[in-house]
């Protein structure tokens, strides 16, 4: 699995094509905008594009690269192709915090942002010290033991998002069931502002750890035998998904299979070496979400369909691809 | 062996012991080893063999004793500067390895990068070059390493520990799977490294003429502790072989052979 891609040259090709996407995108949607009229000035066209869909294909950008770089960290931290933050309860982790949110309904705001996203928030961090407070407890924390761990906490909070769901009445359940199918829609500058250092204080950190995550995947022994501390390594890049990925959910609820399919992709591309890897998957992983999200806007227009049904609607169907087809290479 | 016994040793075990939950896996044992000695540990499967490289090379914590590296308890050491001082080559790797040979090899360097700017510099691609042509791979370099062959395989993480240009190499179990042909080619890059190089060498083996041909001193392990040590010709003797392993041996030497050849009964 060696690249088959000179990696330099996709890396410019995605450079260019996020900015490609971030200014064409906007133009698609349930009114598709012309670009003519945009740039004589027209006041409505020109509403819609900065102020509701460029903070909306923004958000795509930054969310589905930041979900498909943790998928990538967390597929090399476990040694498993199945690693996402859906996967390992991180994200169901987040919308058990928001469903608890919405089931208590507190009034008012934390730092600007409501109690919901907040709690969220919370829900990812939460989760992802409790997967790796129980693989801890196993002293040797293995790649193996953490993914069942994930599974376990996601297995509990999706349990308990069911239960809450049950006890509340149907307004409350509605805005439940409406927000985990993960959307993109009603967003403006302030959640892109909000997120961006979360999401840029995260990647620096997967940026710095490069060398560490490529050590990996000659063997856990081997990485520790050149002087890298494991257990260091594996609170720095959880913590640094956590916080990424918990922020997103918490704008945009939980988006799953970004971060299956992007860096899987893109490791048949260009190969395994994060140097290469991180930074491709940061930028397809915006490409992809903000395609699909565009994508979301106009499939069922006027109304719009939640970006979150459609990645999973892609999501399920390669999921099963990578169980039956892919070892058999 | 060239050193004399009164050299300081490099590595030294004091009473070193080590347990898992249920029972005592290795010790009390007491080990020296001079600097530029090769030395092979042999023994029945569970004697102990792989938790005493795995203790040398730092990677379990000792529960009892202490372990130094030229005089200075691994104590005082962070795993950086141990990993600039002893180079291990682990029996047990990942199935698939989706890298390069040189990828591999690149890895070796990790403990020498400055933590700020962590990128290569010439002198690691140098280190790189050397340790490449060392194992015979630098025509391979660009290869991936999940289409070699098992001898080569183990030719590139032997490469790689030697990037790392630690003074001691630790290798556990380094031609076990191999083919006749793979196993000599790992032999010779061993016997190589004595002839050109400076460094240290402690291994683990099952292969009893591995041990014969490339050991300046013998280790016997049973049960967790150290029961013979030599020459290869000492402790590679059908009686002290069959207390080991439990079964009969017979060890051919003829005189004209400086190393004894060990065969195993029908």
């Amino acid at each position: 699995m060696s690249a088959s891609i000179c990696p330099r040259r996709l890396l410019l090709w995605l450079f260019a094509a996020w900015f490609v996407v971030l200014f064409t995108a906007p133009l698609i949607g349930g009114q598709t905008l012309d670009f003519r009229e945009l740039w004589s000035g027209d006041p409505t066209t020109a509403t819609i594009f900065w102020q509701l869909r460029i903070p909306r294909v923004l958000l795509a950008l930054l969310a589905g690269g930041s979900l498909a770089a943790a998928g990538m960290s967390y597929q090399t931290l476990f040694r498993n192709d199945l690693a996402e933050p859906y996967t390992l309860g991180v994200a169901v982790g987040a919308a058990l915090g928001v469903v608890i949110a919405i089931r208590l309904a507190p009034a008012g705001s934390f730092f600007g942002l409501s109690w919901t996203s907040f709690a969220s928030f919370l829900g990812a961090l939460a989760a992802s010290a409790l997967v790796f407070g129980l693989a801890q407890r196993r002293r040797s924390a293995v790649g193996s033991t953490l993914l069942l761990a994930g599974i376990a906490v996601s297995l509990s909070c999706t349990a308990l998002i069911l239960f809450i769901q049950y006890l509340s009445d149907s307004t409350q359940t509605f805005r439940m069931v409406r927000w985990t199918m993960g959307g993109l829609a009603v967003v403006g500058y302030r959640e892109v502002l909000w997120l961006l250092p979360w999401l840029f204080g995260g990647s620096f950190v997967l940026v710095r750890s490069r060398w560490e995550l490529d050590l990996l995947l000659t063997g856990e022994e081997l990485a520790a035998s050149r002087g890298v501390d494991l257990v260091r390594l594996r609170l720095t890049i959880l913590a640094a998904t956590s916080v990424m990925v918990g922020a997103i959910v918490a704008v945009a609820g939980p988006i799953g299979f970004v971060g299956l399919m992007i860096p899987h992709i893109l490791r048949r591309w260009i190969g395994p070496t994060h140097r290469f890897l991180l930074p491709a998957c940061l930028l397809a992983g915006g490409i992809f979400l903000a395609l699909c999200d565009s994508a979301a806007r106009v499939v069922m227009a006027p109304a719009e369909l939640p970006v979150g049904i459609l990645t999973a609607l892609l999501g399920g169907p390669f999921f099963l691809w990578l169980i039956f087809f892919e070892r058999s290479d | 062996m060239t050193t004399s016994p009164a050299t300081p040793a490099i590595l030294e075990a004091r009473q070193v012991s080590w347990h898992s939950r249920q029972r005592p896996v290795l010790g009390p044992v007491s080990l020296a080893i001079r600097p530029r000695e090769h030395v092979v540990l042999i023994g029945p499967n569970g004697a102990g063999k792989t938790t005493l490289l795995r203790l040398l090379a730092g990677l379990l914590d000792r529960q009892h004793g202490d372990i130094l590296f030229d005089g200075t308890s691994y104590e005082h050491l962070d795993r950086r500067q141990l990993a600039r001082r002893i180079a291990y080559v682990p029996q047990i790797r990942p199935a698939r390895i989706p890298l390069t040979v040189q990828q591999v090899v690149e890895q070796g360097r990790y403990p020498h990068l400055s933590s700020g700017r962590k990128s290569l510099r010439l002198r690691d691609f140098e280190a790189i070059e050397g340790a490449l042509r060392r194992v015979g791979l630098w025509e391979l370099r660009q290869r991936s390493v999940d289409r070699l062959s098992g001898g080569e395989r183990q030719a590139v993480f032997i490469a790689a520990a030697l990037a790392q240009e630690a003074g001691v190499l630790i290798l556990d179990e380094p031609t076990t799977h191999l083919d006749p042909r793979h196993k000599a080619k790992v032999t010779n890059i061993l016997l190589r490294l004595k002839r050109e190089t400076d460094t240290t060498v402690v291994a683990a083996t099952h292969e009893l003429r591995f041990a014969a041909h490339v050991a300046d001193r013998v280790i016997a392990l049973e049960q967790g502790r150290l029961v013979h040590q030599g020459e290869p010709e000492e402790v590679l003797e059908p009686t002290i072989l069959e207390k080991v392993f439990g079964i009969p041996f017979v060890v051919a030497s003829p005189g004209a052979l400086a190393t004894p050849r060990v065969e195993l009964p029908e």
